[in-house]
């Protein structure tokens, strides 16, 4: 607005005032029509804020968080829906020193009487104290909460605190892992999938794994049967779906309660499963006879070769439990699991090939699995022609039960190696990209040798009538300083059933079994862990829907007309 | 005037009650939405405690236990290979049918009365022939009367007169022994047609009894 200033035109002063009036009136007419307008913008505002909230909005009494039932950490359920890890309200008894208004002395004695772990002494000593806060339990029973209740002592605070419960104990453990006191995830599936299990958004849906709950009861219970029937310092087992790679059981043994996790041995806390490595001997016989199929070295499972006594190689000496002192084929090799027979093979082989064929297996890399307890495999350095030798009857080379398992899946499932997984095979998880390393028929022929070490061979005791298993034992000394002890062995079994239709591998390992009576003083696998895959698999093969049939068996005409004649056992 | 000036207070009226009705319908509709969700909490409390629960039992009843229970007590072992059966058939193998006496069962075989049978005929009888006597008389026994049922049932407790009774209610197909199978009065029907004697072939129950006559010498006399 430029108005005229008045300086410049002369008027008369009426018609100054009338032009000042109209100019003040205008502002004024300007202002209340803003003023107006911002009261109308802010009723405006308010009005539809509160239809808004008449529409879209809550009540006052709405209760947030009751209408859903999200536990504050995520279930972990077995392949079934059978809850293995929970998270449900325990109640904790709390002390508030200076909250206490009662006499101290007392109230000690009284805490004393119902919580025996602490002395009354102690207890006094905490009233005493300067902290503002002890727990004096977590996950306190029922009972306990009502008689401290009944103290009615306000220095004493009883709280509900999510808390992780194992309902299966120790079922399982290894795998689960457990948590530390804030909830999270230390060890096992619950350190690996700890983002997933605290995660609001997904906490709601439990962790499906691929364990069958039964599967593993079995397992474990027979493995711990033999564990302390043998002395041993030790036992691992795995059982797997060689077709998807699922372990559908996988134990470590001494025990673990995950409910008390710290209270476990650092030996028990230990995955001997899949952080172990062994060498684990006889057992690797199989891939290198399936890897001489497969490159050509053997021609037919009826091959000869010379099996003197012992074979001498740059110094060491290689020789058998059941020397054949004659020519042998690679049936009666792997019957009777000669190391002489098997370095030669692994010599023709080659180290380049062996290497080859270990590292498309998996056992020159670390473990591929969930978990973060994942142990590197030991292999030789320099792969020297001793070395390769060795490596082909399963020394020097030292890997996990798992990656056993894995290998075996391997070699059973066609020739294609996948990776171990522990969480179910499902829609929302399919099964893991595989690699092919073994030819199907090599994979084929192998059913016949393996069914043969179990029929004829030196894993009878293995078999379990009508569900067909076939395998091989293995038995290696432990390394002891700078040579192989002579006393301390780690005994194996890798099992395949049913054989004709190869579906599930099982591997259990014993850590320095001793000898027993019922062994016949031996160490040997055929004797302590053999029984036990015996065992196992007349419980599992019926939940796993394996039935029995003693009219079905691989086609053993591929090899026994090779078996030249019975060797002294 | 008057009511020209009441129009908005009318307009004004009617607004606000319309107003207030829809907030009324708002906060019924509230007050139901709440109680829904006081009862939404009530079964998540529920679910709570269900999983409480449920936890409770599984751990009590957690595999360990029932392994050692199973060990200790019950002594449960796996089942062998042989305890498994492919299905029905290898079911039914194993259970042996309850040896019947069906040897010694009375065969009554029909036969053709040489004469006295005839008196008996009538007495007992509940057809609905109006004179069953001369009915039989005329052209001898005729071929129902020398029907008999053969049963499998021993002939000890019930007189076996009431078979030759039933035999001539040729007309109704009366369900003598309901056991009898559609097979065995199958090829009854077949004999009996080979039968000179046999009633004729529509005749089913009583054909029974000639099926198990025709492989036999005749017998006279009638069980009496």
């Amino acid at each position: 607005m430029n108005a005229p200033t008045p300086g410049l035109v002369a008027q008369p002063e009426r018609l100054r005032l009338v032009g000042q009036r109209r100019r003040v009136l205008a502002v004024m007419h300007q202002r209340l029509m803003f003023g107006m307008l911002v009261y109308v913008g802010v009723i405006a505002l308010i009005a539809a804020r509160i239809l808004y909230l008449a529409a879209f909005g809550d009540h006052a009494g709405r209760k947030l968080g009751v209408t859903t039932l999200i536990p504050e950490r995520g279930d972990i359920v077995d392949r079934d829906g059978h809850a293995l890890a929970r998270t449900i309200d325990a109640w904790t008894i709390a002390l508030h020193p200076n909250k206490i208004i009662g006499n101290k002395l007392e109230l000690a004695r009284a805490l004393a009487r119902l919580m025996p772990e602490r002395d009354e002494a102690t207890y006094f000593a905490m009233m005493r104290a300067d902290k503002p806060f002890f727990y004096l339990r977590r996950r306190a029973a029922p009972g306990v909460v009502e008689a401290v209740n009944a103290l009615g002592e306000p220095g004493l605070a009883i709280d509900r605190e999510p808390d992780r419960l194992y309902p299966q104990t120790t079922l399982a453990a290894h795998v689960l892992g457990y948590t530390d006191v804030d909830g999270h995830g230390t060890a096992g599936i619950e350190r690996a999938f700890d983002q997933r299990l605290s995660d609001p958004a997904a906490r709601d849906e439990p962790l499906t794994l691929s364990i069958s709950s039964r599967v593993q009861q079995a397992l474990e219970h027979e493995l711990l049967a033999a564990m302390q029937k043998f002395s041993a310092i030790g036992a691992a087992g795995v059982i797997m779906d060689i077709h998807t790679g699922e372990v559908l059981a996988m134990t470590s043994l001494p025990q673990l309660n995950p409910n008390v996790a710290g209270a476990g041995s650092p030996e028990a806390r230990f995955n001997r499963a899949t952080s172990g490595v062994y060498e684990l001997g006889s057992t690797f016989k199989a891939f290198t006879v399936a890897m001489g199929m497969d490159a050509g070295v053997i021609k037919s499972v009826g091959q000869m070769y010379p099996c003197p006594r012992e074979l001498h190689v740059s110094g060491r000496k290689i020789g058998d439990t059941h020397p054949f002192n004659r020519p042998c084929s690679i049936a009666e090799i792997m019957q009777e699991s000669s190391n002489v027979g098997t370095a030669q093979i692994a010599d023709q082989l080659g180290a380049a090939r062996q290497k080859a064929f270990l590292k498309k297996i998996g056992f020159l890399d670390p473990l591929v699995v969930e978990l973060k307890e994942r142990a590197r495999t030991l292999s030789p350095r320099d792969w020297s022609r001793t070395d390769v030798m060795t490596v082909g009857f399963g020394h020097s080379i030292a890997i996990t039960p798992l990656h056993l398992a894995s290998g075996y899946a391997t070699l059973m499932n066609g020739g294609i190696w996948r990776p171990a997984t522990l969480l179910k095979v499902d829609r929302n998880h399919p099964v893991g990209k595989g690699r092919r390393v073994f030819s199907e028929e090599t994979s084929y022929k192998m059913r016949a040798l393996l069914r043969l070490v179990v029929t004829k061979g030196t894993g009878s005791k293995a078999d379990a009538p009508g569900y067909r298993v076939g395998g091989k034992t293995g038995t290696a000394d432990k390394v002891a300083g700078r040579g192989y002890s002579t006393s301390r062995v780690v005994t194996n079994f890798a099992g395949v059933f049913p054989i004709d239709e190869p579906r599930y591998v099982i591997v259990v390992m014993l850590d320095e079994p001793q000898a027993t009576a019922e062994s016949m003083g031996f160490r040997y696998a055929g004797w302590n862990v053999a029984p036990v895959v015996s065992k196992t698999v007349s419980r599992i093969a019926p939940m796993l829907g394996v039935r029995p049939d003693k009219k079905r068996e691989a086609n053993m005409a591929e090899v026994l007309p090779y078996i030249h004649e019975k060797s002294d056992k | 005037m008057s009511a020209h000036g009441f129009k908005s207070l009318f307009m004004a009226a009617s607004v606000a009650g319309a107003a207030l009705g829809c907030y009324l319908v708002s906060l019924n509709v509230a007050s139901e939405r709440a109680k829904l969700e006081q009862v939404e909490g009530k079964i998540v409390l529920a679910q709570r405690d269900i999983r409480l629960l449920q936890t409770e039992i599984g751990t009590r009843g957690r595999l360990a236990q029932l392994e050692r229970w199973n060990a200790g007590f019950i002594r449960l072992s796996a089942p062998t290979a042989d305890q498994f059966l492919e299905g029905g058939f290898q079911l039914a193998t194993m259970v042996k049918p309850a040896p019947k006496p069906a040897i010694e069962a009375p065969i009554v075989l029909a036969s053709a009365p040489t004469g006295q049978g005839v008196a008996r005929q009538p007495s007992t009888s509940d057809s609905d022939e109006a004179k069953p006597g001369a009915a039989t008389r005329t052209r001898a026994p005729s071929a129902q009367d020398m029907m008999h049922i053969a049963s499998y049932e021993r002939p000890t407790a019930k007189p076996t007169a009431i078979a030759p009774v039933k035999a001539p209610l040729l007309a109704k197909p009366v369900a003598v022994k309901p056991r009898s199978a559609k097979t065995v009065a199958a090829t009854a029907m077949k004999v009996a047609s080979a039968d000179s004697l046999a009633p004729l072939p529509a005749a089913k129950p009583p054909a029974k009894a000639t099926a198990l006559a025709s492989g036999k010498t005749r017998e006279t006399g009638t069980p009496q």
